[in-house]
């Protein structure tokens, strides 16, 4: 049992400069939060406060109802995997997982089935003599998690663990994580700014910028729903198109294109009559044949689907098109938008079917 | 598995500090001895009985040479329970035991030269020098040989 709560936290560094606003976030038992935003969003420091290892300005973390915002970080029963491993390099595969017990003076017996139990898991049992130098990243980043896991800890946190990794790696130390996170069902926080690490893991993503929390919400929430124009271009590869658009009888007017509007969007957007709002729509849900003409600039074929990118009218777009296309510089595709997202051009928030921006 | 068991199988991952510290400790106490023993026996270089010059001093300083380095090695071997080196141990406790017959008897049955306290103190360092080397060796020989064991019984379980 861990649920964790953050409530109103800031983060005020000594110069004054704030990194984090009024984050507020339930954590439940055996939930899997990703921290998701761009460098410098304040998603690390966020990870660091609960950890202990940066201080919390104002506001308060309880750990099962305990308060712990001001526990040391030994104290708080928690485990942290880092982006760099953070490894002994002197000490064997099995050393290095024993060595959090063995500070705890406690029974090497104990210590053994520990380290033991946690190599079975991640498949290190073969490789407990080896130094790390000898390992692969992904191997140093199981060890690193095992030595977490031998301290069987309330809470998990993860720093951005797989950057250090190649792609392929990358991809299959990804699901390791979800195996291990189905194994464990511990409470987990993950810190990442690979949005794909984000929506394939995260039980609840909590995406940031600039400090500010912009949406916390399931993946596909996230990803069907987002909340503003940050959310909507940042989870979604490649990001969504963001056009300028004017509501007119009926229409979105873009610059050099017109979208017909169904009775539903229709009524959504009634109040933004004769006004300007930002339109969103997904490279994904852009399909060939339809009124809008696009002008094609460069073609990528990714196997089953083929980036295309170009120019609607004046502006950028990009189409992610079923099958291989084989377009060149300066053809003309006819295309036409599917599921929209529209977005308060003021304020940048979405704007839901009540008609109001969220 | 039950604890006996389990303090066996640690030793997969672990290595035989136990051994490899006695083996150091008996380097380190030989060390002792062959630093005092040239400062006892080159008090007075005057003396026409002076041990200093002889080829025997030479070999010795060539001993305890070779003396430090087999140490070493079989510190560094029996840290992995290598059995061999606890027999190389075993034999180096033995010559230890006999370098006292060869320069602190002689030098203390010359008068003046070697004072009693000078000479047992010499005896006690030759002495703990072997005693470690071979409480070493045995600690090893035991350990290696259960851990081999235990090994066996782990292939013949996967098997």
């Amino acid at each position: 049992m861990a649920e964790l709560s953050l409530k109103h936290i800031d983060k005020i560094y000594d110069n004054n400069v704030q990194a984090v606003f009024d984050f507020n976030l339930d954590v439940k038992d055996g939930e899997l939060i990703v921290l998701v935003g761009p460098s410098g969003c304040g998603k690390s420091t966020t990870l660091r406060m609960v950890a202990g290892l940066e201080d919390i300005s104002k506001g308060t973390l309880t750990l099962d109802g305990r308060d712990i915002t001001q526990t040391p970080a030994k104290d708080r029963d928690m485990a942290m995997v880092f982006q760099n491993y953070a490894l002994y390099g002197h000490m064997t595969i099995y050393e290095n997982m024993a060595f959090s017990l063995t500070l705890r003076k406690e029974d090497p017996n104990v210590i053994h089935k520990k380290v033991l139990a946690a190599a079975e898991i991640l498949d290190l049992t073969t490789q407990l003599n080896k130094k790390p130098s000898q390992l692969s990243g992904g191997q140093r980043q199981r060890v690193a998690m095992g030595r977490s896991i031998v301290r069987s800890p309330k809470v998990f946190l993860f720093d951005e663990p797989l950057s250090n990794l190649d792609a392929k790696l990358r991809s299959a130390t990804r699901r390791e994580i979800i195996l291990l996170h189905k194994r464990l069902n511990a409470t987990m926080l993950y810190v990442t700014h690979d949005q794909t690490e984000a929506l394939t893991l995260a039980d609840r993503i909590v995406c940031m910028s600039m400090g500010h929390v912009q949406q916390i919400g399931t993946p596909l929430e996230l990803y069907l729903h987002p909340d503003n124009i940050f959310v909507a271009s940042f989870i979604g590869l490649p990001p969504m198109n963001i056009f300028d658009v004017a509501v007119k009888d009926g229409a979105l007017v873009g610059k050099g294109f017109t979208v017909q509007l169904t009775p539903e969007q229709k009524a959504t957007l009634a109040p933004y009559n004769n006004k300007e709002i930002s339109l969103g729509v997904r490279p994904e849900d852009i399909s060939e044949g339809g009124d809008m003409v696009m002008d094609v600039t460069t073609n990528e074929n990714l196997g089953m689907n083929t980036l295309v990118h170009g120019h609607l009218a004046s502006n950028r777009i990009t189409a992610k098109l079923k099958g291989w296309t084989d377009y060149r510089d300066g053809d003309q595709v006819r295309i036409s938008f599917g599921r929209m997202h529209f977005f308060d051009k003021q304020t940048t928030q979405a704007i839901r079917k009540d008609g109001k921006a969220k | 598995m039950d604890d006996q068991n389990i303090k066996v199988d640690r030793m997969r991952y672990s290595k035989n500090t136990q051994s490899s510290r006695l083996a150091l400790l008996a380097i380190v106490l030989d060390v002792l001895f062959f630093v005092s023993i040239y400062k006892y026996v080159c008090k007075d270089t005057t003396r026409s009985d002076e041990f200093y010059y002889t080829a025997l001093m030479g070999a010795s300083i060539l001993y305890n040479l070779v003396f430090m380095l087999a140490a070493f090695l079989s510190s560094e071997g029996v840290k992995n329970y290598k059995t061999n080196f606890s027999y190389v141990m075993f034999v180096l406790a033995a010559i230890q035991i006999a370098r006292i017959f060869i320069y602190p008897v002689k030098a203390h049955s010359q008068p003046g030269l070697m004072s009693d306290f000078q000479f047992i103190r010499l005896i006690v360092y030759l002495v703990a020098s072997a005693l470690c080397l071979v409480a070493g060796a045995l600690i090893n020989l035991g350990k290696s040989r259960a851990l081999a064991a235990h090994t066996a019984s782990l292939e013949a379980g996967k098997a």
